[in-house]
């Protein structure tokens, strides 16, 4: 139902029964793995997304549940049944592309309305329905236009509202910001993931861009050479990343080469980082969680030099070379001390919360 | 006055010279289907340039000579056969070729250029001694079929260029809202063609009504099509009746043209 905001449990609830179950998935082409044994669940009315960089296999993965694509293993699950042998427009899968792939020579009206044409609906009640879903999507008024004459945002709108009309089971999205420009982009984020909460809808969401995962997911699931790296809570997957891939992707970091013994890493600054690891380890240390100011003439701790500084709107953010020749991105709230502090100028450094930092083993 | 300085007088001199181009290249497209047209109005009894008077006798004769009036219904009935079999046949094959995906889908593609390469004599004789061999004569379903084979690459080429251009998410977002590979063909896919159908169609049914080299081998003897007779009379006389005949010709492609920038729109027809 459109209109019906139906209840839906919280993200990541076990007791729920997995809407989208992926076991196992394999995809080849020509020779080269795409998916490997990629598994992962997709619970009712959560926003999930597949984060990854380009070739990683996010975009496999989503048209193997649309079903654009045979997996060459494993098993794709929707409600507990098989999907594998359902053809392509038989699955209850709404797809919204990148290109938003609008009829051209269709009005808006027609293109919402296609999937109820084509299953035999009668023209009354899809004249309703597709008034209803354009409502949705605030786009009332606009039945008669092409797809031409409208806005880049419009042209999502009404693609989105084209697969909400179905009442699909899964909702997959396929970068569907990308043709947008960087203001708008935001607005949209926001609005669909409200709409989405909204009708309560189970939503696949790919992309390659962390900031729009953090701003759009319930959970995130991190992809790599065909598998899923991490699948968490956007909070979880930022503060607590399962792998230094992890930590490079999601949101900077640093990573800061050091030696564990009896259970910690202890940092230049003298504070000591927990860890069960021994040996050469690489901790990942936030840009935010490291503290800047002017180092007097004291030598003692942990010093380095700015090689580089800029202005990001209230943020500073500093690059600082250390002594060991290795560079430390530094971001911290602006103010009177920090706007002091050139190009050149000797730092000293300090860590603001070791607990948030973590240990990787080295590669 | 201003002065011209060199590099400005360079670009003037070289706008100057691409419009005197393309004037010429007009003049030499248009001028011969001129003179053709203005001959036929002509008064005297022989073809001469320029005319001296003006009369629709010429015209008033093509039109009471039942054999020339049967000529043009035959080579009318051929330009509508040649585009029916040219879109029954070309569509699926550009079909194929752009969307097929099987080992060969690109030989397909040019092996439908070859006969459009081939002179059209050589084709005419080819296809009249198969015919031959098959115990098929020379006939308007010859002449009709061998032109089809000619020109196929044409709207093969047309339709293909328009597929390429087509994106194929399309057809996939046609198939996840429900829609089955018919219906998608039905209501997605052919209507977004239609343009290069009938661009298509414009060039074959042109083709058919006008070729001579493939149909001096393969028309029927009674179906006697306009350019054979054409032919006939220019090697018998030179009334300006052979003009008037050329710029009914003339018309027929004009009228063709006509039609589709009438309903689709000539610049639609690139797209």
């Amino acid at each position: 139902m459109i209109t019906a905001a139906a209840p839906f449990p919280a993200a990541g609830t076990a007791e729920a029964a997995p809407v989208v179950a992926i076991r196992d998935a394999v995809k080849r082409f020509a020779g080269l793995t795409v998916l490997d044994r990629c598994s992962l669940v997709a619970q009712e009315g959560e926003i999930l997304t597949l984060l990854g960089s380009s070739g990683c296999g996010k975009t496999t993965l989503l048209r193997c549940i649309a079903g654009f694509l045979t997996p060459d293993g494993g098993e794709i699950l929707i409600d507990g049944k098989d999907t594998i042998p359902v053809p392509v427009n038989r699955r209850s899968v709404g797809v919204v592309f990148q290109s938003y792939a609008l009829f051209p020579h269709l009005t808006v009206a027609t293109n919402v309305g296609y999937g109820l044409r084509m299953r035999g609906v009668p023209a009354t009640e899809i004249g309703r329905r597709v008034a209803q879903a354009l409502q949705t999507v605030s786009l009332t008024g606009f039945e008669e236009r092409y797809p031409a004459q409208l806005s880049g945002g419009q042209q999502q709108r009404v693609a989105i509202a084209r697969v909400l009309v179905l009442e699909p089971r899964v909702l997959l999205l396929d970068e569907p910001f990308n043709a947008l420009d960087a203001k708008l982009r935001g607005t949209m984020q926001m609005e669909m993931r409200q709409l989405i909460k909204r009708l309560g809808i189970t939503a696949i969401f790919v992309t390659h861009d962390q900031e729009e995962a953090l701003t759009m997911s319930d959970r995130i699931a991190v992809m790599r050479a065909g598998r899923i790296e991490q699948l968490d809570t956007p909070e979880a997957v930022f503060d607590r990343p399962a792998s230094a891939y992890v930590a490079d992707f999601v949101g900077a970091s640093n990573f800061w080469n050091g030696l564990a013994s009896q259970g910690r890493v202890v940092l230049p600054d003298g504070q000591g980082v927990p860890t069960a690891l021994d040996g050469e380890v690489r901790v990942m240390l936030r840009p935010h969680n490291v503290l800047i100011e002017p180092a007097g003439a004291d030598q003692a701790g942990w010093r380095g030099n700015v090689r580089f500084r800029r202005h990001v709107g209230a943020l500073m953010e500093y690059e600082v070379e250390l002594s060991d020749g290795a560079s430390l991105r530094v971001v911290a709230l602006r103010d009177e001390t920090l706007a002091r502090i050139d190009v050149g100028d000797r730092v000293a450094l300090g860590l603001r919360d070791p607990a948030a930092c973590i240990a990787f083993p080295r590669a | 006055m201003k002065r011209i300085d060199g590099a400005d007088l360079i670009d003037r001199l070289g706008i100057g010279f691409i419009i005197a181009l393309a004037v010429l290249a007009l003049a030499l497209l248009l001028l011969p289907a001129v003179i053709v047209v203005v001959m036929s109005f002509d008064t005297r009894g022989y073809i001469s340039f320029p005319p001296v008077g003006f009369t629709l006798d010429w015209y008033v004769k093509v039109f009471n000579q039942p054999v020339l009036v049967d000529a043009m219904w035959t080579s009318i009935k051929v330009g509508l056969y040649v585009t029916a079999l040219c879109i029954a046949l070309g569509v699926p094959t550009a079909l194929a070729c752009a969307r097929g995906d099987f080992r060969g889908a690109t030989a397909l593609s040019v092996f439908v250029l070859v006969p459009h390469m081939v002179p059209g004599i050589v084709l005419g004789v080819a296809v009249l001694f198969s015919g031959a061999l098959l115990g098929i004569g020379p006939s308007i379903w010859l002449q009709s079929v061998s032109l089809s084979v000619y020109v196929m690459a044409v709207m093969v080429r047309t339709v293909m260029a328009r597929l390429q251009r087509l994106d194929p998410l399309l057809e996939q977002a046609s198939a996840n809202l429900g829609a089955s590979r018919w219906q998608t063909f039905r209501i997605i896919t052919l209507p977004l063609l239609l343009p290069a159908i009938l661009a298509g169609a414009v060039f074959t049914f042109i083709e058919g009504v006008d070729n001579l080299s493939v149909t001096i081998f393969t028309h029927g003897y009674r179906d006697r099509p306009l350019p054979i007779e054409l032919l006939a009379i220019v090697q018998n006389s030179n009334s300006p009746l052979v003009a008037a005949v050329s710029s009914v010709q003339i018309m027929l492609a004009v009228l063709a043209l006509l039609a589709i920038s009438l309903t689709i729109g000539l610049d639609r027809v690139n797209e």
